[in-house]
């Protein structure tokens, strides 16, 4: 029997693998399989890239026709799925080597991880609104539980609040979900598309509507992100940035996917996801000045990226949208090193509180050293990667002759420069006595040390990866192209 | 007398009504209420107004369970199978949510005694 290595692995292997788990346990193969799953997936994905590149690859599991499965992978969705994949990789691989708390090396951490990057795969390759409903739930489920994992009070409350928020959010989109089916008959995203122009006027204003609560709770944008800063301080750090490494990014895939693909003219939707994202960028970094909890800042400059990410994507011009997708690996990068980072000093020094950060640097001089990398590359010095992708983006805006972000872009950037230099400062601090504990597990800096490697290799050399994301753009911008593929040239 | 009712356009308006002022109610709930467990089931209410508002929109007075069985052997005059299918799977994933959350509401209230939403104050902006 052959197994044929297509798309679908990307979604069964993490969830056969996840459910299981009890015979890892008994093997004693839990960790490895964590490692393991993703890095397989990933090699996967590469593997996948030069088809991808030629024709997106179109996958339909059936049951009997019309009924069916059916998965997407172009090269949009391929970049997306390649940094899930690998996000989950350098996780996995943080919790493995580095001497973490012993509730984040169990067998139900192992589940919910696996099932957050099954859910996270779905939603990026599933050509069908409800599986999108469903992946959404799974991936949703699983980050209300590990964010509970620690099952003390911040961590209670932080999975509460998450779960509250996030049915709330399933919900709308459920029901943004209903209405298309009943206007159009269809739930497949192609065939959606092909009606969707067709829906009267008020009526795709509700769905528009619904969606944008719906996914904009999930996105993390303004005016719908209250609650992100908390969840982010009472999750594990490692924890915290899966979720702003790849839950995030899969959600606003998700978001623009949609957009661009229903909208024959997404110039009006666009124009208020920019707006969106220039308040949730400028808001975020504004607030952030003044936290004084480690974890909580880094929420507020993930929701700045955020924003920053949207407005890029929003303007659907091809060069904005390709650096917005190179800022979006990066800003996972980014937020790999800077949380795991944090999860080595916060175990070092117990309080995240910036007072009790005085001379960490100085104690622990690798990890300060890779937080200063991090902070550096959020915020767009060269040769880093956060410089080459801001840089695209301004570029592109310049090009079209629209401005007013490029200044936004600029004075957010100013004041990441503020926040993120004072707790440099703080880092660096002389201090009599700084408690040194006894050495940390040195094979924690293993993963976080190839995603600084990769963030400094993308700073110098964008032009390594220059065309994937163009191309990722062009597909992602192309709706034409998806409609043939799907549905054949005579639609 | 009643027969007015079967008409589709009728029913549908009073299915979409119904299921309306269901999902308001749910939502009141959510935004008026301090308890986290009537906050839930608030959830719950308006999930049940969406699967409401799906089925009764999707189904026709006169129509047939979609089962090819006592003869009938055609596809004719009979509902669409796929909302009642969407909607048993979304009723699944409903209770298991609720369910997560239930169950995180009891150990947050053994651990420290709170039930109140007003209550959660670990987690500030300080």
């Amino acid at each position: 029997m052959t197994m044929p290595l297509t798309p679908v692995w990307f979604i069964a292997l993490p969830l056969l693998l996840a459910f299981a788990s009890p015979l890892w346990v008994r093997l004693r193969l839990l960790m490895p399989l964590l490692v393991g799953t993703p890095a397989a997936l990933l090699a996967l994905a590469l593997g996948l890239l030069p088809a991808v590149r030629t024709a997106p690859l179109l996958e339909t599991i059936v049951i009997a026709p019309p009924l069916g499965i059916h998965l997407q992978l172009d090269s949009a969705s391929w970049l997306l799925v390649a940094l899930i994949n690998f996000a989950g990789v350098v996780v996995g691989a943080f919790l493995w080597l580095g001497e973490t708390e012993p509730y984040l090396r169990e067998r139900r951490a192992f589940i919910l991880i696996l099932l957050l990057i099954a859910g996270c795969n779905g939603m990026v390759l599933t050509g069908d609104l409800f599986n999108l409903y469903v992946f959404l739930e799974i991936a949703g489920v699983s980050a209300y539980a590990l964010s509970a994992l620690r099952r003390d009070a911040p961590a209670l409350e932080a999975g509460l609040k998450y779960l509250i928020i996030g049915s709330v959010a399933a919900i709308f989109f459920l029901f943004a979900v209903v209405l298309i089916y009943l206007q159009t008959g269809n739930l497949s995203l192609a065939a959606v598309a092909r009606g969707f122009s067709e829906i009267p006027g008020p009526m795709q204003m509700l769905i528009g509507l619904l969606m944008l609560i719906g996914l904009g709770i999930k996105t993390e944008l303004f005016p719908f992100n209250f609650w992100v800063p908390d969840i982010y301080q009472g999750s594990h750090p490692a924890v915290a940035s899966l979720y702003s490494g790849i839950l995030v990014k899969a959600f606003l895939f998700v978001l623009f996917h949609l957009v661009f693909l229903f909208l024959a003219d997404p110039g009006v939707a666009g124009a208020w996801l920019m707006g969106l994202g220039a308040i949730t960028m400028l808001v975020a970094e504004t607030v952030a000045l003044r936290q004084e909890d480690l974890r909580r800042m880094l929420a507020y400059s993930s929701l700045g990226q955020i924003g920053l990410i949207t407005l890029a994507l929003g303007f659907g011009v091809e060069s904005t949208t390709a650096g917005g997708l190179f800022h979006m690996v990066n800003h996972t990068l980014v937020k790999l090193l800077l949380f795991l980072t944090a999860a080595i000093l916060l175990r070092s020094f117990v309080s995240a509180r910036i007072a009790d950060f005085a001379g960490a640097g100085r104690a622990r001089p690798l990890a300060g050293a890779l937080f200063v990398l991090g902070a550096l590359a959020v915020m767009g010095l060269p040769p880093l990667s956060g410089f080459a992708s801001k840089l695209w983006i301004l570029k592109g805006f310049a090009e079209a002759g629209v401005f007013w972000p490029v200044a936004l872009i600029l004075l957010a950037a100013l004041i990441e420069a503020g926040y993120y230099f004072r707790w440099i400062k703080v880092l660096y601090e002389p201090r009599t006595e700084v408690a040194i504990e006894p050495s940390e597990g040195r094979w924690a800096y293993l993963p976080i040390g190839v995603v600084a490697g990769l963030i400094v290799l993308l700073g110098v050399a964008p032009f390594l990866v220059d065309d994937l994301f163009i191309e990722g753009a062009r597909s992602l911008l192309d709706r034409t192209a998806t409609l043939v593929a799907v549905l054949g040239a005579g639609s | 007398m009643l027969s007015f009712l079967d008409e589709p356009r009728v029913l549908h308006g009073i299915y979409v009504l119904g299921s309306l002022t269901l999902f308001f109610i749910g939502l009141y709930g959510l935004l008026a209420k301090r308890h986290l467990l009537k906050i839930l089931i608030s959830i719950a209410v308006m999930e049940l107004a969406v699967y409401l508002l799906f089925i009764g929109l999707a189904t026709s007075p006169g129509e047939t369970a979609p089962i090819l069985s006592d003869g009938l052997q055609g596809f004719v005059g009979m509902a669409d199978p796929v909302p009642q299918a969407l909607t048993l799977t979304a009723i699944v994933i409903g209770l298991a949510v609720l369910g997560l959350g239930i169950s995180l509401a009891v150990q947050y209230h053994r651990l420290t005694g709170k039930a109140d939403v007003a209550g959660l104050t670990e987690l500030k902006d300080v």
